[in-house]
């Protein structure tokens, strides 16, 4: 305890000193920038800046990307409020109450509870970073290939299950991830599976050109097949931060806060739905139910408290586990590894000092975005009058040399320009992208834990299902996919609600 | 003359007419059919993938296990994807809705842009042009096509064609210098 507070304190003292801050403000700053762009995601943020960092130093690159990563959750609340077009998809849920203060004349109010919303549940993010992460890697550390195959595979189903409206499609684009993984040469003897006698496929496809395809060149298609221009409602008001508010719904930014962390936790989920979640959650329990979408400060609070202390949440079992808890946190996995950080639950045994440091990074980052919210909204803004035929085609050549950078290899390019126009095509059709990153990130990890696992247990099946915590997330992953099916739901439900019954009854006749 | 409201009521209307053509259960019942395809053909590749029988090793490490499991399953969502389609009547045939001037414009802006972003990554960069001059060539001709019909109805298509040059070059020059030059980051 002790020690892990000693480690926590030099992490703040080394990163108070003139470039880490100016570092910090810097990827913030950027990050808010391409928040503040409708369409353009935090994955697609972090990507770019893994390769603009590339040739820096690791703690400095990754406090970089951290402070983009928060940074642009924060900006994308300001075109849900000003254009009713979430910035990123976690700023959803801002849009219905935060346009609605906007068409009222309080814009500069809505963006103040954002300001506010988004400093109080990343601060509370980065206590429950301090203090679950090396809690939760000593448990792991006495998981073995049997449970890693299970975390993985939960993952993946628990992305397809709640990104999107479709859980099938979902889960398609889980295994379709998964699939793309395993091309390539694989980890244990360096066969080379699906190259079809192509040396460039041997390396297998690269994340961040994937990422970028993805988030990136699909993104720009989407935004350019779109001819209307949308209308910026003006702002008249005043922006500051209202910490009064904070205080008169300090119940939302708690509830909110611990949803947001458990939705980051949970592999897979991400930002968004910890921000519908919370708003949900606020909007049950308000004596005010009629007012959320048309201008609530309750359920912007709530939202955008919930997706920001996701982050946080997300990048604990990143750090912990080696599993991501959204696909920003796992852009930021891989630019860990190719700074030589291997996240998993040996990093508290390796390097505990970087849990901590990433404690700090966090720190400087929600510092980073109060300051801007309090200073430099109204400049910021400028972005959004940018015309998307100038901004998208420059995001795209950036997109061109995000591929390019990690490794100089002209395939990448490709491999981002074949995923980037399936994207698009499969987005069109309402296939979720989030799903398919973590099939890409986890495919590895699946395929490695499957055969060890085999391995060791002699070719058996049992000890995937009879160890404990084994037991657990099979049940948990069965569970979720089968709650999907209508006439398993209502017999769960019916079962589930007999069981409370014969409790309540029982407890009932003991009094 | 319409306003910005009525521009943007009419572009949600079209774009949600279109959503709902895009997922169609036809739409649906079409992809699935090529989601059991590349199951098929998953599963029939790892298969046939090497055992490695003569590297002597354990059998239940063959790297062909994990995509089997894998073909199987894009199998398995393909054929429920396929019943809940056919159940929601993907075999009726839907009415022809006639498409709109705005689905073509749409239409016609997607592959414009989609031929521009493939002729610069797919041909442009890495063949011998300078990067600052072929982000140059490419951003300029974006934005002078993408503002054509805007610039033509202003009668600024000269000028537009001249702000496209300046703002093609400055973002080159920019990226090129940003990249290389302050993080040394290669660029193609």
């Amino acid at each position: 305890m002790l020690e892990g507070l000693a480690m926590l304190g030099h992490s703040y003292l080394s990163f108070l000193n003139f470039w880490s801050i100016t570092y910090g403000l810097g990827g913030a700053f950027l990050g808010i920038l391409v928040g503040c762009m409708p369409g353009l995601s935090a994955t697609l943020c972090i990507a770019l800046l893994t390769t603009l960092t590339i040739k820096m130093a690791p703690n400095d690159a990754i406090l970089i990307l951290i402070c983009a990563y928060v940074g642009t959750l924060y900006g994308g609340s300001r075109s849900a409020i000003l254009l009713n077009i979430p910035g990123t998809a976690a700023n959803a849920a801002s849009c219905a109450d935060g346009y609605a203060l906007a068409q009222q004349g309080q814009a500069g109010r809505a963006i103040g509870i954002a300001t506010s919303g988004a400093f109080t549940g990343t601060l509370f993010g980065v206590l429950c970073l301090a203090m679950f992460t090396p809690a939760l890697a000593e448990i792991a550390l006495s998981f073995g290939a049997f449970e890693f195959f299970w975390l993985a595979l939960f993952g993946v189903a628990m992305s397809g299950s709640i990104v999107g409206d479709d859980p099938i499609k979902g889960w398609m684009m889980g295994c379709v991830g998964l699939l793309i993984a395993q091309i390539g040469q694989e980890g244990l003897y360096a066969y080379n599976r699906f190259t079809f006698g192509w040396d460039e496929l041997s390396g297998g496809i690269s994340l961040i050109p994937a990422l970028i395809g993805a988030f990136g060149f699909a993104e720009v298609l989407t935004t350019l097949s779109d001819p209307v221009e949308k209308k910026l409602i003006e702002m008249r008001d005043s922006i500051l931060p209202r910490f009064r508010e904070v205080a008169q719904y300090w119940r939302t930014v708690i509830r909110s806060g611990v949803i947001g962390v458990v939705t980051g936790i949970l592999p897979g989920i991400g930002e968004d739905s910890g921000a519908w979640m919370s708003y949900a959650a606020a909007k049950a329990v308000s004596k005010e139910k009629e007012k959320f979408g048309k201008g609530s400060i309750d359920g912007l609070m709530a939202a955008e408290t919930g997706d920001m202390s996701a982050i946080p949440g997300g990048i604990i079992p990143a750090l912990a586990l080696g599993i991501p808890g959204s696909a920003p946190s796992a852009v930021l996995m891989a630019a860990m590894i190719i700074h030589g950080i291997q996240p998993g639950p040996m990093l508290m045994i390796k390097t505990p000092q970087f849990v901590y440091d990433v404690v700090a990074m966090t720190t400087i980052a929600t510092f980073s975005i109060l300051i801007f919210g309090l200073f430099l909204v109204r400049p910021l803004l400028l972005v959004l009058r940018v015309k998307r035929s100038v901004l998208m085609p420059i995001i795209f050549v950036l997109c061109t040399v995000g591929s390019f950078a990690i490794a100089s290899r002209l395939f990448d390019v490709y491999s981002m320009l074949v995923l980037g126009v399936g994207a698009f095509f499969l987005r069109r059709r309402g296939y979720e992208m989030a799903p398919l990153v973590l099939g890409l990130v986890l495919g590895d990890l699946l395929d490695k834990s499957l055969r060890r696992g085999l391995v060791l247990s002699d070719g058996s099946l049992a000890p995937f299902f009879t160890r404990p915590i084994c037991a657990a997330l099979a049940l948990v992953t069965v569970l979720t996919m089968l709650m999907y099916i209508p006439a398993v739901n209502l017999r769960i439900r019916r079962g589930w609600g007999a069981l409370m019954g014969l409790v309540w009854r029982k407890k009932a006749g003991q009094e | 003359m319409e306003t910005t409201e009525q521009m943007e009521a009419a572009a949600a209307t079209a774009a949600a007419a279109a959503l709902q053509r895009k997922i169609s259960p036809r739409g649906d019942f079409i992809a699935a059919l090529i989601w059991i395809a590349l199951g098929i053909a998953t599963t029939v590749g790892s298969w046939n993938m090497d055992r490695l029988q003569k590297q002597d090793i354990n059998p239940y490490t063959i790297p062909g296990l994990l995509p089997g499991f894998l073909g199987v399953a894009i199998i398995f969502f393909g054929a429920l994807m396929l019943f809940r389609a056919w159940r929601q009547g993907a075999l009726v045939t839907p009415p022809v809705r006639p498409k709109t001037a705005a689905d073509r414009a749409e239409t016609r802006r997607l592959w414009t842009v989609l031929a521009l972003c493939i002729g610069f990554g797919g041909g442009l960069v890495g063949h011998g042009l300078p990067f600052w001059a072929a982000a140059a060539i490419f951003i300029a001709t974006t934005i002078t096509i993408l503002q054509f019909d805007e610039r033509g109805k202003a009668d600024q298509r000269k000028r537009g064609v001249l702000t496209a040059i300046v703002i093609g070059v400055c973002a080159g020059l920019i990226i090129t210098l940003v990249f290389q030059e302050f993080f040394l980051v290669r660029l193609p």
